[in-house]
């Protein structure tokens, strides 16, 4: 996909990723940074969200700063109940990632809500409904990092 | 905790869409019925206050030419774990380090998110990550299949009861 960005659309990204100015007309001031206008660096923003490149563009939280709490869950769910136990995980709304990965346990989902003990009524819901158990609640201890920011077009 | 006010802007803004118009934060001051100015300065205030962590935008690693991601675990001794956690966060296509208990056939305590170019160059960045870890062992947790992928919503507004 980066085969069909051109520069000014890696450099749209690079400026865009960690820092969309908090102003009137944000696009104006990209624009006049990139020499385009504040129309073009608006509709290519448009086409790279369009074509998948851009997941999001918008305001990132602090999660925690919000009183909200958040881990990562593992469980090991047997090969022919994947299905049903990937519906039951993705049907709470708190739950925002939900993957199969290689190896044991098989099935790892973040979950995020208000309080510690909604999360561990979710956990217990899904090992209610999926008949598995145990399922790790594996709260960090210590985070380094949440920052999806890489550069583009090495 | 949150100022009621607050709640509201934070509200508004989890609209993606209004940033994708050519003014977003009058489009959000519109639609909350406050002025321009008190919009910027409430979200300048959250932003100071790490609320809000930053404005900006997300790139689908996938699409963006990283095309090879992959949950690396690795098993450090508590002592180191702090130091190689740092490290390895530090390293530029790391974008998330967490230090998380450990469990039953499961000595990994701590876990990083690895972005490569492909599977060679993640290969390589995953050596890499080895040579700075200082772990006795790891293991990559190739993602099979991504079930679900959504944002979180935050403060959702109480669900108007049926047939309101």
């Amino acid at each position: 996909m980066t085969d069909t960005l051109d520069g000014i659309d890696k450099s749209l990204l690079n400026r865009i990723q960690g820092d969309f100015p908090l102003s009137a007309d944000p696009y104006s001031e990209i624009g006049r940074e990139l020499g385009i206008s504040a129309e073009e660096a608006l509709s290519r923003m448009r086409a790279l969200v369009e074509a998948g490149v851009v997941r999001k563009v918008g305001a990132f939280f602090d999660a925690r700063k919000m009183g909200y709490t958040s881990t990562l869950c593992a469980m090991d769910v047997p090969q022919e109940r994947l299905q049903e136990a990937a519906s039951a995980v993705n049907s709470y709304p708190e739950i925002t990632h939900n993957y199969l990965r290689a190896g044991h346990p098989n099935m790892w989902f973040t979950v995020i809500a208000g309080s510690k003990e909604r999360i561990e009524e979710i956990i217990s819901e899904i090992s209610v409904k999926t008949s598995v158990c145990p399922i790790r609640n594996l709260n960090a201890t210590k985070m380094f990092k949440v920052k999806v920011d890489l550069k583009v077009g090495e | 905790m949150m100022e009621p006010r607050d709640i509201e802007l934070i509200r508004a803004l989890q609209d993606e869409e209004i940033f994708l118009m050519q003014r977003p934060f009058e489009e959000a001051a519109r639609r909350l019925g406050w002025g321009l100015q008190e919009v910027l300065e409430r979200a300048a205030a959250l932003k100071g206050s790490g609320v809000i962590r930053r404005f900006g935008a997300a790139l689908t690693p996938r699409n963006a030419g990283f095309k090879a991601n992959s949950m690396v675990v690795w098993e450090i001794a508590e002592e180191k774990a702090m130091e190689a956690g740092n490290r390895l966060a530090g390293h530029p296509r790391v974008s998330h380090c967490y230090i998380r208990p450990c469990f039953d056939g499961f000595p990994y305590n701590v876990y990083t998110m690895a972005h490569g170019n492909d599977p060679e160059d993640l290969e390589r960045i995953v050596l890499e990550l080895a040579g700075i870890a200082s772990a006795a062992s790891y293991r990559t947790l190739d993602s099979l299949k991504e079930f679900k992928k959504s944002s979180p919503v935050y403060f959702p507004r109480p669900t108007e009861p049926a047939g309101a």
